[in-house]
């Protein structure tokens, strides 16, 4: 599907497909560092407070 | 990235706050509901207060010495 958009049209937002990308690509990567800083925090959560003891 | 393609139709400066308050509201919510709703969660951040509290009551001081005798004290044998 990809090959078929034009990688030079500027949509309604005014961004180009491969502009669009690039913002996904820095939001993906910034989940998984939320992520990664949450699933520690919740680790140090399980072993030192009583949650789910 | 197979979704990357959202930001052709959603403007970034709508999408990304309306995702990033997204994941702030309900994980604040979340924690809120576990610290209105358990026993434990508001126990454990109040920390050992509670334990201290247990040990410093017990220690009261009389406000006047006793004005009865209770018990005299053992008369001394003499041999």
């Amino acid at each position: 599907m990809s090959e078929n958009i034009d990688p030079n049209k500027v949509w309604p937002t005014g961004l180009t497909a491969p502009e669009a990308e690039e913002i996904h690509r820095h939001l993906i990567q910034g989940t998984q560092i939320f992520g990664f800083i949450a699933v520690l925090a919740h680790l140090f959560a399980y072993i030192y407070s009583p949650w789910l003891k | 990235m197979i979704y990357g393609k959202i930001w052709l139709v959603v403007k970034p400066t709508v999408g990304i706050p309306l995702f990033l308050g997204a994941v702030a509201v309900s994980s604040f919510a979340v924690h809120y509901m576990l610290l209105t709703h358990t026993t434990w969660v508001p126990k454990f951040l109040e920390g050992g207060a509670q334990k201290m509290a247990a040990v410093a009551a017990p220690e009261t001081t009389a406000a006047a010495p006793p004005t009865a005798l209770v018990a005299a004290a053992p008369a001394i044998k003499s041999q």
